[in-house]
């Protein structure tokens, strides 16, 4: 691994990691301030009149009244997945794809580094950021909790909540780093790894709507993925370890495409 | 040493190189022109192990481009053809990173060549003139000190004073023993820094020698002013000058450079108001000598 090479992607990637930490931010205070035990029975109430299988879809899944099901059925159901699945996107084409489509490339390889160095750098900045990214989600949300809730907070279930939510989402990162390392055209390279991952996320929110549709859901990567029951007390290393091995998986075919493949820099 | 063993590299559009065969010895500088899209960039890519060659192997001081590569540029400098450098980067910032992952510790050469190129690398490098990102290239090819270069049309946005400032730079180098690859299309710099040519056309290498033989193909343009049209076009006819041209009020004519002592005795013979030098421009001497292959 170059350190330079990491360094130079923070100084490149930072301002884009603060604007997602900033948008969920928001999402937190807002969820966090509307939480009202007393209050939530009347919104149980109020949720009723919606259909069933809207509520599901949208990932709000059951009706909960503790805070931390709470927040995982209401943040990380549907927006702890689509907006860092935007951070992913962007970043994914800009580490790779971006930089040879525009033959900056050239220059990281007219340096004494294997191609394999540079990339597994880059594919590394990659999974790093995403980490950072949930240790700072897990970090904002027991510190506003303790002052806005104290004591309701279930800070390990929370954690083992955030954790999960990473892995999908580095799955997503490495979905989209797949793809820039495989084209060398950053279009097609953004046009896959954007794509593939929305229509999971689409095949998740259909195959919520109702029990008729569930295998499109589990046919996603979020099949394993159900955060109010982990947070429940579901059994998560399986879950877990299976995510750990697609985003191995990926990263090797990654590297191993990229090594092999011709550059037109 | 540079060298490109009988290499075949096909894109998927059918163009490419074929049977690119040559070297570069230790110390030489070596031409290599060719007009656009005829396979220099190519052959540059294989050497620099971007791409893999679908027949031969491109090998640097013995060691194979593809397998080898990050072991070759310990030692290699590289101006390619396109010069594009990493986003939102300022020069200094770019100097320092290149640096960096090389390894490069002494900045002593990076200050000369950022004087001898008048560069201040301050500032973002989107916001710089096409010159000044050349200049950037060119310091951060040779400010490793490497002992083989290779180098993609090094001096293209260049002004003429910069251009002379380069092929200072290659006589330099040139001197302390650097082996150089370097693709051009300015006849000038190539004839006062290479040793020899190799010229690529459609993918092929269609003439290979020391470069002399660009003087002798080169042929000398001269336009010729009178007030007796007629009667000059006439005398020159007579004197076996055919590759002539009325432009004009002016006569164009080309000839090789033995036919010159000739020329200048067969036009005493008429009135000249004027006569003006015209060199003779790379693609000028690819067509002529393409035409030459085809005969």
């Amino acid at each position: 691994m170059s350190l330079t090479l990491l360094k130079t992607n923070f100084k490149k990637n930072w301002i884009l990691f603060i604007i997602f930490v900033g948008v969920v931010l928001m999402y937190f205070s807002v969820m966090l301030v509307m939480y009202d035990p007393e209050d939530i029975a009347a919104l149980a109430g109020m949720l009723e009149l919606f259909p069933e299988d809207i509520m599901e879809a949208m990932g709000f899944a059951s009706i909960i009244t503790d805070l931390t099901s709470y927040l995982a059925s209401w943040l990380y159901g549907m927006l702890m997945l689509g907006l860092p699945m935007v951070y992913c996107i962007i970043l994914g084409n800009r580490l790779v794809a971006k930089m040879v489509d525009n033959s900056s490339f050239a220059y990281l390889l007219s340096t004494p580094n294997s191609r394999i160095k540079i990339i597994f750098t880059q594919g590394f900045y990659a999974l790093a950021s995403v980490g950072a990214l949930f240790m700072t989600f897990f970090s904002m949300g027991v510190f506003m909790s303790s002052i806005l809730h104290p004591g309701l907070l279930d800070v390990k279930a929370f954690f083992k909540l955030n954790v999960t939510t990473m892995l999908v989402n580095m799955v997503v990162i490495m979905i989209a780093f797949f793809f820039s390392c495989l084209f060398n055209d950053s279009k097609r390279s953004a046009g896959f790894g954007a794509g593939v991952p929305i229509i999971f996320l689409l095949m998740n929110m259909i195959g919520g709507a109702s029990q008729d549709l569930k295998t499109i859901k589990e046919l996603s990567i979020y099949g394993l993925y159900d955060p109010v029951k982990l947070v429940g007390g579901g059994e998560i290393l399986r879950v877990n370890l299976i995510y750990t091995g697609i985003i191995i998986g990926l990263f090797s075919a990654a590297l191993y495409i990229f090594n092999k493949k011709g550059l037109p820099l | 040493m540079i060298k490109v063993d009988n290499v075949t590299l096909q894109y998927s559009n059918g163009k490419g190189i074929f049977d690119v065969d040559f070297e570069v010895n230790e110390g030489q500088v070596m031409g290599y022109l060719g007009p656009n899209g005829s396979g220099k960039t190519t052959t540059i890519r294989a050497l620099l192990g971007f791409m893999k060659p679908n027949k031969g192997a491109c090998t640097i001081n013995g060691m194979d481009c593809i397998k080898d590569a990050p072991e070759i540029q310990k030692n290699l400098g590289y101006i390619p053809g396109e010069i594009a450098f990493l986003d939102g980067m300022n020069g200094d910032e770019f100097l320092k990173f290149m640096c960096d992952m090389r390894g490069t510790k002494d900045l002593k050469l990076q200050k000369q060549l950022l004087e001898m190129f008048d560069l201040n690398p301050k500032g973002k490098i989107k916001k710089f003139s096409k010159g000044m990102k050349q200049k950037l290239g060119i310091v951060t090819a040779f400010m490793h000190d490497p002992e083989i270069l290779i180098l993609d049309e090094p001096t293209s946005g260049l002004d003429p004073l910069m251009q002379n400032r380069f092929i200072e730079l290659i006589m330099e180098e040139k001197t302390r023993g650097k082996t150089i690859l370097m693709s051009s299309h300015i006849i000038e710099e190539v004839e006062k820094t290479c040793d020899t040519v190799a010229i690529i056309r459609n993918g092929r290498i269609v003439k290979q020698s020391d470069v002399g033989f660009l003087k002798s193909t080169q042929r000398k343009g001269f336009i010729i002013s009178t007030d007796n049209l007629e009667s000059a076009v006439q005398i020159l006819n007579g004197a076996g000058f055919e590759n002539l041209s009325v432009v004009g009020k002016n006569i164009e004519i080309f000839v090789a450079v033995d036919q010159i002592d000739r020329l200048v005795k067969t036009i005493s013979n008429f009135t000249i108001s004027d006569i003006t030098f015209k060199s003779q421009s790379m693609e000028e001497i690819f067509i002529q000598f393409y035409n030459g292959e085809e005969e």
